[in-house]
């Protein structure tokens, strides 16, 4: 299988060089500028950038995310849990001038609007989680003589922290996609939105696609790393993997 | 065969559900006693038996206090409380168990919940000495998903007897296995009902010929002409009847007649 896939990059690859140099750069003059920009000191300055405000965002949202879910429990707190959900079709831009007062600087204002960005879409994902919780799970809980809290820890904290990784994982994907919007919306800072929205100003096209590559590298590279990590905090989930 | 029927351990008085007008269950009532026999510690297998979609579920879910009646109540225990959740152990048809926790530590989580206080050094000698009886030893250590149905369903009734319910409803517990595997879940159920002398298993099924072989006493949840939801028609005594505690029961001529009989009336 994968010699197969390997054999079809190459040839897309192929075809690609030997079709390009119109409108998107070949992959050779893409590649030979990916090496230039890694070699740039500003490259790791503004990875960096990138990075750590990614990481800190999805805790945040992680952290604030799981508290409306668990919350959402509670009848009084599910109609909040509704609205956050909502949220997802509300735009970012429109925002901007709000979240410009209400911060005190261009790292605040981006990671204010990563988490704004970011929290309903993992609030989405988790009540999906909650909500998929067989009802017998409970239920077994109040036959082996389990209170309220040690059921609510069991079953929904303990029982899907497995499954809260896997949420991480899939909203890194959104969190990565939209770090380069929010970086694109408040450059003062750098970062590698702020970088691509500079080489698409100048039309360099290979910068532009030599960012895009690496920047679906360090997006795959992650999805494998949280996937790894996952199967090896919870051994289980392989096996539930294996068995659907 | 000597025996005798003391105190009542659990008792269904005139219990009724209803959804949305549509009578489900009517006037059903039972008593179930502690059934004592001389040098031998017996604990209790009765039957539910009805066919499919009568209203056995709502029943058993009524029995182990997840439900409420809207008629009617169930009394449990020496002075004939209320049933409350989580006094009867349930063993679900689909064997839930917690995923996330291995064999052992499932098992460690019902003795937490057991009245008496176990030490740590206690609870893993009792688990020890269970998962041998129950042949579950090489697996402990195993999650619930790396077993086969039959291991899971052993486990989830292990775990149920670990707690200090004495009363064990099972659903279904025949359904989907094969023929070598029920002979094992006999076994196991009639272990588990030795293993105290209140112990009490309900086996909710419409597996006629394997509820009856394990049970003392049956009860048949039928409809009755003209009347509106299921109610509880008929009770055998197995042990009067002469047809209980025999391993050998299922190749007696009566009881295969008896078993052919009961399919007409339920």
């Amino acid at each position: 299988m994968m010699l197969l896939v390997f054999m079809q990059i190459v040839f897309v690859l192929g075809v690609w060089q030997w079709l390009g140099g119109g409108l998107i750069p070949s992959p050779g003059k893409i590649g030979l500028r990916i090496l230039e920009i890694i070699k740039s000191g500003s490259f790791w300055d503004n990875f960096m950038m990138s990075l750590i405000l990614t990481l800190k965002g999805m805790f945040f949202a992680l952290i604030i995310a799981l508290a409306i879910s668990y919350l959402s429990l509670v009848p009084f707190f599910r109609p909040l849990a509704k609205f956050v959900i909502k949220c997802r079709y509300l735009t970012l831009t429109g925002l901007i001038f709000l979240f410009t007062l209400l911060t005190s600087d261009g790292s605040q204002l981006k990671l204010s609007l990563l988490l704004f960005g970011i929290v309903p879409f993992f609030v989405t994902s988790l009540l999906s989680v909650i909500d998929g919780i067989d009802k017998q799970e409970y239920e077994l809980c109040s036959t082996l003589g389990m209170h309220k809290w040690r059921t609510l820890w069991e079953v929904i904290i303990i029982g899907r922290l497995d499954q809260v990784f896997e949420v991480m994982r899939q909203n890194f994907a959104i969190a990565w996609m939209m770090i380069t919007m929010v970086e694109g919306l408040s450059m003062s800072e750098g970062g590698l939105g702020a970088m691509l929205i500079k080489s698409n100003k100048y039309i360099d096209l290979a910068t532009v696609f030599s960012i895009l590559v690496i920047i679906f590298f360090i997006g795959v590279f992650f999805d494998y790393l949280l996937g790894a990590l996952r199967y090896s905090f919870f051994p289980y989930t392989k096996i539930q993997l294996r068995n659907k | 065969m000597t025996y005798q029927k003391t105190e009542v351990l659990l008792k269904a008085e005139n219990v009724g559900l209803s959804y949305a007008g549509k009578i489900i269950l009517r006037d059903v009532n039972f008593t179930m006693h502690n059934i004592v026999r001389p040098d031998v510690c017996q604990g209790q297998v009765v039957s539910l038996i009805g066919r499919s979609g009568i209203g056995k579920t709502q029943l058993f879910k009524i029995l182990a206090g997840m439900n409420k009646p809207t008629t009617g109540v169930v009394l449990i225990g020496e002075d004939m409380h209320e049933v409350r959740e989580g006094e009867v152990g349930v063993v679900s048809q689909n064997y839930i168990l917690f995923n996330h926790r291995s064999i052992k530590r499932n098992l460690e989580i019902a003795l937490e919940h057991n009245d008496k206080n176990y030490t740590d050094a206690d609870k893993k000698n009792i688990i020890k000495d269970y998962a041998e009886k129950f042949n579950l030893a090489e697996h402990l250590d195993k999650y619930p998903l790396q077993l086969s149905g039959g291991q899971r369903q052993r486990v989830s009734i292990l775990q149920q007897a670990l707690t200090s319910n004495k009363f064990i409803l099972l659903d279904e517990p025949f359904s989907g296995l094969d023929v070598l595997v029920i002979d094992k879940v006999v076994d196991l159920l009639l272990k588990v009902s030795t293993l105290h002398e209140l112990n009490t298993l309900i086996i909710v099924s419409h597996d006629i010929e394997n509820s009856l072989a394990i049970s003392d006493t049956v009860f048949i949840m039928a409809n009755q002409p003209n009347k509106e939801g299921a109610t509880i028609t008929e009770k055998l005594d197995l042990i009067e009847m002469g047809m209980a505690w025999n391993p050998e029961i299922k190749n007696d001529h009566k009881f295969q007649e008896m078993v052919a009989h009961m399919k007409y009336k339920i």
